[in-house]
C-alpha cells in the first residue's frame, strides 16, 4: 500500500555498543511540510538523519523515502532527489564558493545554471569567487545550504542549519527554509534543539528524547496542548473530583490540584457554591497557562538542555 | 556507468585545483635525477654502459624511495580532502555508486603516476645528454616506462586503501616509504614479483643489470594486486560508517 508520507521510518534503531542512541523511531514526514525534528543535544537527531541519508546503517528497522523502501540498490536514485546539510557544512577551503558548488553540481549531474540560482537564493553571488577558507561561519553555512539546494531536490534534510549564525543570519535561514515548500515544492526535514526555532519554522513537529520519538503531530496540535486551565486546591480532593464529574466536567488531578478546562466566570462561581455546599473548603482557584516550553520540558524532561 | 565515472573524475579534477602536491610531483624526480646523474658522472670510469649505467643510478633512489613517497603523498592528499571539513557527508551522499567515486580518486592517482613517469623519463634523457652521452636513446625505454607505470598503479591502489583507512596524512606516506625501502630487500631476495611495492622497481628495471624481467608475471601480479586492493577500498567505503567516527 503506498504511504502518504515522503519520509517514513519504521522502528528505526541505532545501537553503538550497549548504547541505543536511536530507539524504535517511527517518523512520518508529510510531503510539502517543514518537519521540525526537535530534541535536546545528544537525543539522536543527527544519527536518525544520517540513517535516512544512508550515512549510518540502522541496527533495526526500515526507512521509506518517496514511497520506496530504501535499499543499497536504490540508494543512488533516492539520493538524487535529496539534498542535505548534516552537522557542519562540507567544503573544500582551498577552492572558491563557486568551485565548491561546481563539484556538487558535477556529481549530481544537474544544470550549471543552478549554481548561479542557488548562490542568489543564499545571497552569496558576490562572494562566489572568494576562497571558502576566507568565508565567515555564516557564509559557510549558507554555502552548505546552497550545495543542498543544487538540483532543487524534492527532499531537503537540514541538521541544525542555524548553528553558528548570528541573529540576522538565523532569521534569514528561517525565512528561507519556510519559503522552500511553496517556492520549489520541496519537503524540508529540519532538526534543532531550539524550541522557538522549530515553532517559527515548522508546520509539523517530531520530538525526540533519549533516542525515542515521544511526540509527533502538527504544530497546531502541540499548541493545542498549551490551552488555558483552571486549577483548584480544595480540602477533599476525591469528593470534589466526583462532584465535578457529576457535573460533566473532565477534571484531572495533578499533585494537590484539580485541573479543569477553561470556563466562564459564572460557571466557576456556580461550581464553588456547589463545593462549599458539600462542606469542601476552597483554598485556591488559579488560572493556568502552559507555555510551549513547559510542554516541551514536560515531554523531554527538565534535566535536558535546550 | 560511464557517465557516472566521467562525473566522478571531473569532480575529483575540480577538487585538485590549487593543489600543493604538484610541488612533490616536480621536485622529487628532479632530486632523484640530480643525485643519479652526479653519481654517474663521478663514477664514469666504472659505469661504462652509458644510458643503462645512468638509468641504474637514476632509478636507485627513485624507485625505492622517491616514487613510493610521491604516490603516498598524492594518495594521502586525495583522501585528506574528504577526511577534513566534514566532507565525508557530501562525498557519501553524492548520487553515484561508491565504486565510481573510488575510481574517480584512483584515476587521479594513476594520472599523476603516468605524468610523473613521463617527467622521470624526460629528466633521464636531458640528464643523459647533459652528462655527455651521445649514443641513441635506448628503444627499450618505452617498455620500461609502460611496465614501470603499471607497477606504479599497483602502489596507487595500495596507498589509496591505507590513506582511506587512516585519517592521518603522514602515516600512509611513512608506510609508502617503508614499503619502498623494504622493496629493495624483497627484490634482492627474488620475491619482488610477489611484493606490491617492488613491482614498480621491477617494471622500471631498477637494480637489474640484465634489464630483463618476466613480463607476463608482472602483468598478472600487477592486475591481481590492482583488483584486490581496489575491491578492498570499495568494500571499506561500503561497510565503514563515517557517522561513527
Amino acid at each position: 500500500m503506498p504511504t502518504p508520507y515522503l519520509v517514513e521510518t519504521h522502528n528505526l534503531t541505532k545501537q553503538y555498543g550497549k548504547n541505543r542512541c536511536v530507539n524504535a523511531v517511527n517518523m512520518h514526514v508529510p510531503p510539502g511540510a517543514v518537519y521540525g525534528f526537535l530534541g535536546p543535544n545528544g537525543a539522536g537527531k543527527s544519527t536518525t538523519l544520517k540513517m535516512i541519508l544512508g550515512l549510518a546503517r540502522p541496527t533495526e528497522g526500515s526507512i521509506t523515502l518517496f514511497g520506496t523502501p530504501v535499499s543499497e540498490k536504490n540508494r543512488m536514485k533516492l539520493l538524487a532527489q535529496t539534498g542535505s546539510l548534516i552537522e557542519s557544512p562540507s567544503y573544500y577551503g582551498h577552492l572558491t564558493g563557486e568551485e565548491n558548488l561546481r563539484i556538487i553540481q558535477t556529481l549530481k549531474g544537474c544544470s550549471e545554471k543552478d549554481i548561479s540560482e542557488v548562490l542568489k537564493i543564499v545571497r552569496l553571488s558576490e562572494a562566489r569567487g572568494k576562497l571558502v577558507n576566507h568565508y565567515s561561519l555564516g557564509m559557510k553555512q549558507r554555502l552548505g545550504l546552497a550545495a543542498a539546494l543544487l538540483g532543487f531536490p524534492k527532499l531537503l534534510i537540514l541538521d541544525e542549519p542555524t548553528n553558528g549564525l548570528d541573529p540576522a543570519g538565523i532569521q534569514e535561514m528561517r525565512e528561507l527554509v519556510c519559503s522552500l515548500p511553496a517556492a520549489y515544492g520541496m519537503t524540508v526535514l529540519v532538526s534543532s534543539h531550539l524550541l522557538d526555532e522549530i515553532d517559527r519554522m515548522a508546520d509539523y513537529v517530531g520530538i525526540i528524547r533519549k533516542g525515542g520519538l515521544i511526540w509527533q503531530d502538527s504544530l497546531e496540535s502541540l499548541h493545542a496542548r498549551s490551552k488555558e486551565q483552571i486549577a483548584l486546591r480544595v480540602s477533599h480532593t476525591a469528593i470534589a473530583l466526583d462532584l465535578l464529574r457529576q457535573n460533566g466536567i473532565e477534571a484531572a488531578q495533578e499533585e494537590e490540584y484539580l485541573l479543569l478546562p477553561m470556563m466562564d466566570d459564572a460557571y466557576v462561581a456556580n461550581l464553588c457554591r456547589q463545593l462549599v455546599a458539600q462542606n469542601i473548603s476552597l483554598y485556591r482557584i488559579e488560572k493556568r497557562e502552559k507555555s510551549l516550553e513547559d510542554i516541551f520540558l514536560s515531554l523531554t524532561g527538565k534535566e535536558s538542555s535546550l | 556507468m560511464l557517465t557516472f565515472y566521467i562525473r566522478a573524475v571531473r569532480a575529483e579534477s575540480l577538487k585538485l585545483k590549487r593543489s600543493p602536491v604538484w610541488l612533490a610531483f616536480f621536485s622529487l624526480p628532479i632530486i632523484s635525477a640530480f643525485f643519479g646523474t652526479m653519481n654517474y658522472t663521478l663514477n664514469i670510469g666504472v659505469l661504462k654502459s652509458e644510458w643503462y649505467s645512468l638509468w641504474s643510478q637514476h632509478t636507485f633512489f627513485l624507485c625505492y624511495l622517491f616514487m613510493p613517497a610521491l604516490i603516498g603523498t598524492y594518495c594521502s592528499y586525495l583522501w585528506r580532502l574528504e577526511h577534513t571539513r566534514h566532507n565525508w557527508n557530501s562525498f557519501l551522499t553524492a548520487p553515484l555508486p561508491l565504486s565510481t567515486l573510488y575510481l574517480g580518486k584512483l584515476t587521479q592517482a594513476v594520472r599523476v603516476s603516468v605524468l610523473a613517469n613521463l617527467w622521470i623519463f624526460l629528466l633521464f634523457y636531458v640528464c643523459g645528454r647533459l652528462a655527455g652521452i651521445r649514443s641513441p636513446f635506448p628503444r627499450e625505454a618505452l617498455e620500461w616506462y609502460l611496465c614501470g607505470t603499471l607497477g606504479a598503479v599497483v602502489i596507487c591502489c595500495v596507498q589509496l586503501l591505507f590513506s582511506l583507512m587512516i585519517r592521518s596524512f603522514a602515516i600512509p606516506v611513512g608506510i609508502a616509504l617503508a614499503g619502498g625501502i623494504f622493496g629493495l630487500y624483497m627484490t634482492n631476495r627474488d620475491y619482488g614479483m610477489n611484493y606490491p611495492y617492488s613491482l614498480y622497481c621491477m617494471g622500471m628495471r631498477a637494480n637489474n643489470p640484465n634489464m630483463e624481467i618476466h613480463i607476463p608475471a608482472l602483468l598478472v601480479n600487477s592486475a591481481g594486486y590492482i583488483l584486490v586492493f581496489a575491491a578492498l577500498s570499495i568494500f571499506y567505503l561500503r561497510v565503514h560508517e563515517r557517522a561513527a567516527d
